[in-house]
């Protein structure tokens, strides 16, 4: 091999300059290492509401391409100002769990499956099981005979995510019906 | 510029957003928890590799009454950090010690490690942070959410904790929020402090001694300094067979 003294400077300069990269951990290979792209980059902002407790805390999901690839508090709602607790962390899995019920699923009496069925199908036999049971069992006088008009048999659980106006209705029809048992889930 | 947390135990009511936010963020699956038959609420039971970080419950009797004392514990990104040592001498490249941030980042490529340089990394962290899966080989732990820091984001626990435990910004910056929040905090509680402050960026402010929370909340006295002067040593002779001894 013909070795001149300007080749044999620049491979050992080069041998130095390697030695003292690699040694402060500066290394081409390790720089690619974790060139991690932020995954919400680029994603369409969406503004939700985590259903849980009645704080409703917003949060912001990222969307990209029609699905969302990460939730985060969203800085803009002034009761959390971006925070999130445990349950509204795990906004992203709620919605892409694959266990996720997203039909509506009835069991008949005595039934051990479930079945799929329409939400017009379901609000058709929820109000028709109210109507016989109201029929059934609504009281108009007690023992005492002082008129109540009033059906024991109903309870209704509302829900603390609804608004003043939701209230006001879902109310008034309990009312009507003369259903005394309301009440909510507070916070669960 | 280096970035640094400080985490305001003080402040934690366990709720855990922390911990469920970097799972969300990181992508990882659900893990095995265990609700009775231990003694505590904590779950999961402990640091692993689907899970960078776990808030820590742990009951202390004092005199007159018990105190509860919670602890997120996660990778403190030391600012000379020993598992770097034992991952360097096998090969360079696998840890990484980004001078931007400041973050500890375990590369993907640590899969391939052998058992005993795992092992070893594992026994050099002061506050045994790092965790496999025997499944893949994958070496992992806290990351500092490196590509949102990179973005101008906060970490992700850092943005979902509701309490103001999590705080996160330049080093400066929270040393001198800590001092603050310690100079309060002493008021009520004598024995509080901040732990290891100057050789980590995860600062922990506690109000009882650190063992009242976890047995590697703090590092052994003189962890460091030993880690230095053996790194010293290593010149000319090797780091592995040096540690075997």
């Amino acid at each position: 091999m013909n070795i001149t003294r300007r080749n044999f400077i620049k491979a050992t300069g080069l041998g130095a300059a390697t030695i003292t990269l690699g040694n402060i951990g500066c290394s081409s290979a390790s720089a690619q290492g974790y060139s991690k792209q932020l995954k919400i980059k680029g994603a369409r902002e969406v503004i939700s509401i985590c259903p849980y407790c009645s704080v409703c805390c917003h949060f912001i999901a990222h969307v990209k391409d029609g699905k969302v690839v990460s939730t985060e508090g969203d800085p803009g709602y002034p009761v959390s100002q971006g925070a999130l607790c445990a349950k509204g962390s795990a906004m992203l899995s709620q919605i892409n769990d694959n266990k996720r019920v997203l039909n509506c699923l009835y069991r008949a009496p005595f039934s051990d499956k479930w079945e799929e069925k329409s939400y017009g199908w379901m609000v058709d036999r929820v109000a028709q099981k109210i109507k016989e049971t109201r029929d059934k069992h609504f009281k108009e006088k007690n023992e005492a005979g002082q008129t109540v008009n009033r059906i024991d048999e109903i309870f209704h659980l509302g829900s603390s995510q609804m608004d003043n106006e939701e209230l006001a209705v879902t109310g008034q029809a309990m009312r009507t019906m003369g259903v005394v048992h309301i009440d909510h889930q507070a916070r669960v | 510029m280096s970035k640094t947390f400080f985490i305001d135990t003080t402040r934690c009511t366990a709720c855990r957003g922390c911990q469920v936010a970097c799972k969300e963020w990181q992508g990882f699956e659900g893990n095995q928890t265990k609700q009775v038959g231990w003694g505590s609420h904590q779950n999961p039971p402990d640091l692993n590799p689907k899970n960078y970080k776990v808030v820590r419950f742990s009951e202390q009797k004092l005199k007159d009454r018990v105190a509860w004392n919670f602890f997120p514990d996660q990778c403190r990104h030391c600012v000379d950090p020993s598992c770097k040592y034992p991952a360097d001498e096998y090969k360079k490249g696998l840890v990484i010690l980004d001078e931007e941030t400041g973050a500890v980042i375990y590369t993907d490529a640590c899969r391939d490690m052998p058992k005993d340089v795992f092992q070893q990394m594992l026994d050099f962290c002061p506050y045994n942070i790092p965790r496999r899966d025997e499944k893949t080989g994958v070496i992992n732990k806290c990351d500092m959410c490196v590509e949102r820091v990179k973005e101008g984001l906060v970490p992700m626990c850092v943005k979902a904790c509701p309490t103001g435990t999590m705080n996160f910004g330049e080093r400066e910056d929270m040393i001198d929020l800590a001092k603050k929040r310690l100079g309060i905090v002493k008021k009520e509680f004598p024995e509080a402090q901040i732990i290891d402050e100057e050789a980590v960026r995860v600062l922990y402010l506690v109000a009882y001694k650190p063992e009242t929370y976890f047995k590697t909340a703090a590092a052994k006295p003189g962890t460091f300094d030993v880690t230095r002067k053996e790194a010293l040593a290593k010149m000319g002779q090797s780091f592995r067979n040096f540690f075997r001894v």
